[in-house]
């Protein structure tokens, strides 16, 4: 466990879960009082925006600016939805949550539907999550008979019920509007933008998507305020705590409550407890599957939003899956790629036949059978790829290869000289 | 500098800036909500673009379209067909950035394309080919795998031919979104989508056939035009579909004198770019097995020009000797316009009496109302597709007017709504609210209104683009004219309400256009007895004009039956004196279609028998002559123009058409594949009454629909269609089959006023109770739409012998 | 209602659950929203979900089979074709990749002699690759029956096959 201060896993016991009477106990429901009994949905806004907390589902997109899009004046049904998707490998901290505390995300999604005035809320739940979907059910019916869900909540004439929608695989549903497709029953590729799901979104109503971990810091921020939200994080435009799924060739691979600014050094060895078999420290992936590679370069790096994008990485859900130095870098962004490419959802070209391209491109080189043109084709397919695809998807999938690029092209040249794998010993 | 014409301004009101862009250092002015692809397309630059498609709108998937933007906030490589130009925007579309990329898209399209291209059914018209070479991809690079698919048979219209797939999407957008068809889709994910059916077996939608003209690669290709011909030897044109009033412009490809094939044409005030399978599946009639190709007298094959000479001494003895009345000429709702019009100056030049141009008499004036009373206030059906409102009376428009289907769904998908009021159960591929009214109960609903008309009235008042679509066949004289009330009484300063009547045949408008009110119909003529001799151009009133019996009756009267047609009708059969001409496809000419629009068509095969059919079989494949097989079918305007010895170029003929009917001023100025312009407003006309038959007890009221495949006499005699065609029943409200002690399946006697009839019973919850409904097929060929109201008397059929 | 409640449809839904998703299905606004609901209790009940599979959701839903095909065969956990009891979800992404989920695959691959996609000839189990399964901290995984086992060594396969062949037995 972290010494640092603890808010989303202030409850956490190993192999058990928290449910109604203990969250009370432990302050739970306090936000909710409070804001319903104290505040205008407007001030929750406004406090949540001060607090400069930023999305915890991978783009990192302030919540209060977010909100102040949604038109939660306007009359009509509004949708809030949780996204719990989670199926970027190296992510599993909304799992984590949920299976530890399943009462906060139902508290933060009671208060984000105060704050946006929507009376109709879907928790987004992957396939694998089904022990976490049933403890949100239980929490669920428990936060009815308690009156904090459904008509009338704690007596303020607010509305809202809550519904858990699970998934059947497919990581473009994490994709806020594939998402909303997804809950509606069509394909789910993702939709044009604009318009925006603040605009139309499920059932062509407004719609807010958030993450689960971006939810359950809502309570928090209400109850603690925003400066001291902001402060926990140890850099200045950082703010709030952060989830850290320890994954990779670590020997502590467990998820870690710590504060935003976190150096990758302490995560690394205080935490992930040093590399694994003794072995050297190579590279990882800050944040999630689609970020591009650290280097033990960066070991100093505090880990938040705009420190990663200055070293050309992505904060991302903060999943770190470290490498050792016999892992070959070219291998693992095959790997990654291979993922990608897997679950493109067809729906445009670069992603559906460029991936395909580019996954080929990584075979070749990785068997030692490519060539200097072989590396230069990758190179091109980067700059043709990324930022050019329909949905974030395909420019996610590319983090890795421009990490590649960046940080070991000498790897990949080695591939073509030796005309093996240097790993493949 | 160019500026594009603000044609889509119609559909939003607010007030229009028209934001002046550069692209590739050319300047153009578009209306606002225009894209970047499309100011370009009017620039003439060529933007390569897959996923894009004029009528399906853009959706961003294929990624072919990018161009740099170099203005604005976020400036950089952007899709053409999605960002709307802005007011000083700067675009260039071959710099490096956007053509690379372009090239790239190209290559990763190409990844599991095969190289098939000199075998594809698709060589020659293939969009990919073009993309790609546009695009500049040319050598694959990519040495992996490639996928391979297992292919459905999809039925006799479409052939599908999954590997050639490029995931464009079009093809389903176009299926589902467009047309509303249910039981087409797509499948799967990544690169390994797959765009089919459920499971094997015939695509059910009426528009099935769009996938073919709507894939840009050979996946779905027409089967029926399988290994026929390559595109670039079919001889095609500029054409017109005969099937139904719409008159959407189509494309027939013909070769060694068959019709292969029908493309769908473009005409964005009629079809836009679809038309249904029995325009597109239905054109075999013209080259029918039986189709008479032979100038005939009695039992004597004889040759045109022997037959004209015979002809024109018969309508001289006859009028000689009997005076003017004695040659009754029959024009027709499937002839052309010119034809229709040659017969009355034929007329004027022997001395008969003025033409009978509609066999069908109540068809012809309800035409008539929709022709003169309506002709300021005509909708096309851009305007239904654009209109926020659409009440529909007495059509069921799959059967009778497919694209007017497809207009409907357009506007429904755009949040309009659509209140329809027929008996029938009728379907449609979208959202609607049905009533299920009975024909006297429509008729008392437009005349008198009640509430519900009321209530009717004040939705058209308040629609911002109310549209009141008219059926012509069940509705007749009187109820267009009820309706022709509606729509004055909804409009006002601002805005007009638009009809849309939905006649019968491909010219009923051209016919009555031309026509005067007061002119007998042919039974009075021919009852008279003094008709010697009746002049069929192109019609068999046998089969397009209900009282058959009546006509055949009165049919024994007369001498001299003469019959110019390219069907192999009963009559044509029949005639002392036969001349054949030819379909729209072997002809040039016009028909004015529901919405008072001038179609012209162009020649697109000469006639003759085909090569498949003279050469099948024969060692040597056949006998060289200078004379064409079966070549001596003449079209009709020109068969009277040697008749009455004026023969002239179409554009001379045009010319004096226009002279003599003031409203058709524009003809001349017309070309085939133009969208066509409008006949011109005439003075509304006076007003017809028709009385409502009292019902006789224990009666239902007798509906006689078109079925939607075999009631058009060209799909009857189109072999294609022969999977589509059903069979008769007699559907009936299941309460009143609960009465009558009937049960689904078994057989009833339906006594009409047009005969007698023995059908299998079908329950149908969704018609208006107290009406035998039965379709008009070669099954029952005598009951025909549009003929009024009338009772019939059904009784237990009896077991099958 | 009655009309799909019937004999055909036994196998693939007990009859309690057909009841309660016609009913939720004629409440809601839009029931296309249960097109997973209803195939993955199909799948949960009868394994996987067969053409009628597809057919029953597409009645009860008020749909067309291909409107439900083209959302049951986007996602990879709703089984289109047999699978054995026990689908063994094998994590093949980066986490459990790195540490060693090549050679447990080669390992399950040779203990179950079957090829990733193929099923025993028991009818016991099926081998299927699977994207990262959300337990990264227990690297190398699997999942069955939406259980997670991890980290996995030769030996502790052997255990989890043994046990599982034994509750098959029971
Ligand atoms: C391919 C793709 C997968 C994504 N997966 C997830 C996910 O599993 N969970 C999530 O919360 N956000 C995911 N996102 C981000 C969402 O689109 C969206 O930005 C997020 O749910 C917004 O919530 P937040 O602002 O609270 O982070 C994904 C985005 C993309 C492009
Ligand atoms: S990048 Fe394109 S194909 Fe990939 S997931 Fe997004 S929309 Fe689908
Ligand atoms: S035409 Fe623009 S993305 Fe396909």
């Amino acid at each position: 466990m972290s010494q640092t201060t603890q808010l989303l896993f202030k409850n956490r016991k190993p192999g058990e879960t928290i449910f109604l009477k203990e969250f009370s106990a432990n302050g739970g429901y306090q936000g909710l009082k409070t804001a319903v009994g104290t505040m205008t949905p407007e001030e929750v806004r406004e406090l949540v925006k001060a607090s400069a907390l930023r999305g915890r589902g991978g783009a990192g997109f302030p919540t209060g600016v977010k909100w102040g899009f949604f038109p939660a004046d306007k009359p009509g049904t509004k949708y809030l939805v949780c996204n719990c998707d989670e199926m970027e490998p190296g992510t599993y901290k909304d799992g984590v949550l949920l299976q530890a505390d399943p009462h906060q995300l139902i508290e933060g999604m009671i208060l984000s539907a105060f704050a946006l005035q929507t009376q109709v809320g879907y928790i987004f739940i992957r396939y694998a999550y089904e022990k976490q979907a049933e403890n949100l059910r239980r929490a669920i019916t428990e936060a009815t008979e308690a009156g904090y869900l459904g008509k009338n909540i704690l007596g303020s004439g607010f509305d809202f019920e809550l519904h858990v929608h699970g998934s059947a695989g497919r990581y473009i549903l994490g994709e806020e509007t594939a998402l909303l497709n997804g809950l509606e029953g069509i394909r789910p590729n993702p939709r044009l933008k604009p318009p925006f799901p603040a605009v139309r979104g499920l059932f062509g109503q407004p719609t807010t998507v958030n993450n689960v971990e971006t939810l359950a810091n809502i309570p928090h921020i209400v109850t603690g305020g925003a400066q001291w939200f902001k402060d926990l994080a140890l850099t200045p435009d950082g703010s709030g705590t952060k989830l850290f799924g320890l994954s990779g060739h670590l020997n502590c691979t467990e998820c870690f409550e710590l504060p935003v600014g976190i150096t990758l050094h302490e995560v690394i060895n205080k935490y992930g407890q040093g590399m694994w078999k003794n072995k050297q420290f190579k590279a990882c992936l800050p944040g999630g599957a689609s970020t591009p590679y650290l280097t033990r370069e960066h070991m100093g790096v505090p880990l938040d939003f705009a420190s990663l994008e200055q070293v050309g990485s992505r904060f991302g859900t903060a999943g770190v899956t470290a490498f050792d130095e016999d892992t070959c870098m070219v291998a693992v962004t095959l790997n990654l790629i291979a993922f990608f490419a897997r679950e493109s959802c067809g729906w445009c070209t670069p992603c559906r036949d460029g991936l395909t391209m580019v996954r080929w491109l990584l075979e070749t080189l990785e068997s030692g059978k490519g060539t200097r043109e072989h590396l230069e084709m990758l190179k091109d397919q980067l700059a043709n790829i990324s930022g050019k695809s329909f949905c974030a998807l395909a420019e996610g999938a590319m983090g890795p290869v421009a990490g590649l690029l960046n940080h070991f092209e000498q790897e990949i040249v080695d591939h073509i000289d030796r005309g093996h794998c240097p790993f493949n010993k | 500098m160019i500026t594009l014409t603000a044609d889509i301004v119609r559909s939003t009101n607010k007030k229009l800036t028209m934001p002046t862009l550069t692209i590739d250092n050319q300047t153009i002015t578009v209306p606002e909500g225009k894209t970047i692809l499309e100011a370009a397309e009017a620039l003439g630059i060529v933007v390569p673009h897959f996923c894009y498609h004029k009528d399906l709108g853009a959706v961003g998937s294929c990624r072919m379209c990018a161009v740099t933007v170099h203005t604005g906030p976020m400036p950089g490589l952007k899709m053409a067909c999605l960002i709307p130009v802005e007011e000083g925007m700067v675009v260039t579309t071959g710099d490096d950035a956007s053509a690379t990329f372009r090239e790239r898209v190209g290559e990763w399209l190409m990844l599991n394309h095969p190289h098939d291209c000199p075998v594809c059914d698709e060589g020659g018209e293939c969009q990919l080919q073009e993309m790609t070479i546009s695009s500049g991809h040319g050598i694959r690079r990519y040495k992996g795998d490639k996928g391979t698919y297992t292919n459905q048979d999809l039925g006799p219209y479409v052939a599908q031919e999954m590997n050639r797939c490029i995931q464009c999407y079009r093809c389903a957008r176009t299926y589902k979104d467009y047309c509303g068809g249910r039981d087409f889709g797509v499948m799967g994910s990544r690169n390994r989508v797959f765009f089919g059916r459920f499971k094997d077996g015939m695509l059910e939608s009426d528009f099935s056939g769009n996938l073919v003209d709507v894939c840009p690669t050979g996946v779905f290709t027409d089967r029926t035009f399988r290994f026929k011909s390559r595109s670039w030897d079919l001889e095609q044109a500029d054409s017109v579909c005969p099937h139904c009033a719409v008159g959407c412009a189509t494309i027939p490809g013909g070769r060694l004198r068959e019709l292969q094939r029908v493309c769908s044409g473009d005409n964005p005030q009629v079809n836009a770019s679809f038309i249904c399978d029995r325009g597109r599946f239905g054109s075999g009639y013209a080259s029918h097995p039986e189709r008479p190709r032979q100038a005939r007298h009695k039992d004597q094959n004889i040759s045109v020009e022997d037959a004209l000479t015979l002809l024109e001494s018969q309508i001289r003895t006859a009028v000689q000797q009997h005076g003017p009345e004695a040659v009754l000429l029959l024009g027709s709702d499937r002839a052309s316009l010119e034809t229709n019009w040659l017969l009355q100056r034929t007329a004027k030049h022997f001395g008969c009496r003025v033409p009978v141009l509609n066999a069908h008499a109540r068809r012809h004036q309800t035409a008539q109302i929709a022709a003169f009373d309506f002709s300021d206030r005509l909708a096309s059906l851009e305007d239904v597709r654009n209109s926020d409102l659409v009440l529909v009376f007495g059509v069921d428009p799959l059967a009778e007017a497919p694209l007017l289907a497809l207009a409907l769904r357009q506007m429904v998908r755009k949040q309009g709504r659509v209140l329809l009021y027929d008996p029938r159960p009728v379907e449609l591929p979208c959202e609607f609210d049905h009533q299920a009214f009975s024909p006297a109960g429509l008729q008392e609903l437009l005349e008198n209104g009640g509430v519900e008309g009321r209530h009717l009235r004040d939705l058209l008042g308040q629609a911002q683009r109310p549209v009141i679509v008219a059926g012509a066949d069940l509705l007749g004289p009187l109820g267009l004219q009820s309706l022709h009330a509606w729509a004055s009484g909804a409009s006002n300063a601002e805005r007009s309400c638009q009809v849309y009547p939905v006649l019968a045949g491909a010219n009923s408008f051209g016919t009555a256009l031309l026509s005067l009110p007061e002119q007998d119909d042919l039974l009075t003529r021919l009852e008279s007895g003094k008709v010697k001799a009746l002049i069929c151009v192109e019609t068999d009133p046998l089969l397009e004009a209900p009282h058959g019996e009546r006509f055949s009756a009165a049919l024994a009267q007369v001498d001299n039956l003469v019959v110019m047609d390219y069907l192999p009708t009963p009559l044509s059969t029949n005639a002392g004196l036969f001349i054949p001409t030819c379909p729209p496809v072997e002809d040039s000419g016009t028909f004015i279609n529901n919405e008072g629009r001038l179609r012209r068509f162009r020649q697109v095969i000469k006639p003759g028998l085909s090569l498949a059919r003279t050469g099948a079989g024969e060692h040597p494949s056949r006998e060289f002559t200078l004379i064409t097989p079966g070549g001596d079918p003449l079209p009709a305007a020109l068969v009277l123009q040697r008749l009455i010895r004026q023969e002239q170029e179409l554009s001379e003929l045009h010319r004096h058409l226009a002279e003599d009917q003031p409203r058709l001023k524009e003809l001349p100025t017309i070309t085939p594949g133009a969208p066509g312009k409008r006949v011109k407003p005439a003075v509304t006309r006076p007003q017809k009454t028709d009385k409502l038959p009292e019902q006789p007890a224990g009666t239902f009221q007798l509906v006689v629909s078109p079925a939607r495949y075999g009631s058009d006499l060209f799909s009857r005699f189109a072999a294609k269609l022969a999977p589509r065609l059903t069979s008769t029943r007699l559907y009936l409200h299941p309460d009143d089959l609960f009465e009558r002690g009937l049960k689904d399946g078994e057989k009833a006697v339906v006594e009409t006023d047009f005969g007698s009839f023995r059908l299998t019973v079908a329950s149908r919850p969704g018609m208006a109770a107290g009406c035998a409904l039965v379709e008009n097929n070669g099954d029952c060929p005598q009951l025909i739409p549009g003929a009024g109201l009338s009772y019939c008397h059904i009784a237990p059929g009896g077991a099958d012998e | 209602m009655t009309s799909i409640e019937s004999q055909t449809t036994s196998h693939l839904l007990d009859q309690q659950t057909l009841a309660e998703f016609i009913q939720h299905a004629g409440e809601i606004e839009h029931p296309r929203e249960m097109i997973i609901d209803v195939l993955r209790a199909i799948q949960s009940h009868h394994g996987w979900v067969p053409d009628e599979g597809v057919e029953l959701t597409a009645s009860i839903l008020g749909l067309t089979p291909i409107e439900v095909e083209e959302i049951a065969t986007f996602y990879d956990k709703i089984f289109r074709r047999p699978v054995g009891r026990f689908v063994i979800h094998l994590c093949d992404s980066v986490c459990c990749w790195v540490r060693g989920a090549d050679e447990i695959a080669a390992y399950l691959k040779k203990v179950l002699d079957i090829e990733f996609g193929q099923t025993t000839a028991d009818g016991l189990f099926t081998l299927l690759p699977s994207c990262c399964l959300g337990c990264c901290g227990i690297a190398p995984a699997v999942m069955i029956r939406q259980e997670f086992f991890g980290p996995l060594t030769p030996e502790k396969v052997d255990e989890l096959i043994t046990s599982l062949r034994k509750e098959a037995l029971a």
